[in-house]
């Protein structure tokens, strides 16, 4: 093994611990930062970050939860109907995701994050419901 | 959960499923968890505490990023040796997030969580 490739084994590991660490503290499965490290970082194709990074979400939202639950802090109730919703769409967003070009699912995904980015810019007021009671 | 049943609680319901349902078709969509939508949506719509948003995201993450990985996986677009790398960081780092999350109060949480939105959208303006 080269140590070009023992670099990127590390850096690997080193973004699933990043990754991992924002899962457990915010509740968000850690592709938004694994998908954009393993194309630019180590040059993987989009589709291959995207379906390895859902890969890895799984035992760690799996084990994180757990520690959540031992903690009296999830409702599973409300996390069973999120998800009945979200795997309809995933079905949905994956098919759709397979049927176009790399090229165009990067750019797809950079304006996501865009999106994302615009709507944390604008003041919260333009988009907080007044909670009731 | 307010406890009061009926109209409110189905809005409340319904609302969740359209959240999750949205998040999925990103999740599935750009092969992130989607919780960078559900748990905004559910402090801002459903007025979930932080914590619990936070935690309630983390759970259905699971079987909606099994099954985008599912799909992803029979097209041959995972990659299995960086996965168990990725992984094995991850696994380390949610329980070091987890338990990190419950020391911290729900202000404190959400003040963290949009410096973190903020950062990956100055990121995005700045790539």
């Amino acid at each position: 093994m080269s140590p070009d490739q023992i670099g990127d084994l590390v850096q690997l590991a080193l973004i699933g611990l990043a990754a991992g660490f924002l899962a457990g503290l915010l509740g968000i499965g850690g592709g938004v930062l694994m998908v954009p490290a393993m194309v630019l970082l180590l040059g993987f194709d989009q589709h291959v970050a995207q379906g390895t990074s859902l890969m890895v979400v799984i035992p760690a939202a799996l084990t994180g939860s757990y520690t959540h639950h031992r903690n009296g802090r999830l409702f599973l109730r409300d996390a069973a109907i999120l998800a009945a919703g979200g795997v309809v769409g995933a079905v949905i967003g994956a098919v759709f995701a397979l049927s176009i070009d790399d090229d165009i699912l990067r750019r797809l995904f950079a304006g996501f994050l865009l999106v994302i980015a615009v709507r944390m810019l604008l003041p919260k007021g333009l988009f907080r419901r007044e909670s009731k009671g | 959960m307010t406890g009061a049943p009926g109209a409110d609680q189905r809005r409340q319901l319904i609302l969740l499923g359209a959240v999750g349902a949205a998040a999925g078709v990103l999740s599935g969509l750009f092969g992130v968890g989607g919780g960078i939508v559900m748990v905004p949506a559910m402090v801002l719509l459903l007025a979930f505490g932080q914590a619990r948003a936070q935690a309630t995201s983390l759970a259905a993450i699971v079987p909606i990023a099994a099954v985008g990985a599912l799909i992803f996986g029979r097209a041959d677009n995972v990659d299995l040796v960086a996965s168990l790398l990725l992984a094995a960081g991850s696994l380390l780092g949610v329980q070091v997030g987890a338990r990190l999350m419950h020391r911290l109060s729900d202000e404190r949480l959400s003040l963290i969580f949009g410096i973190f939105l903020v950062i990956v959208a100055l990121t995005m303006l700045v790539a």
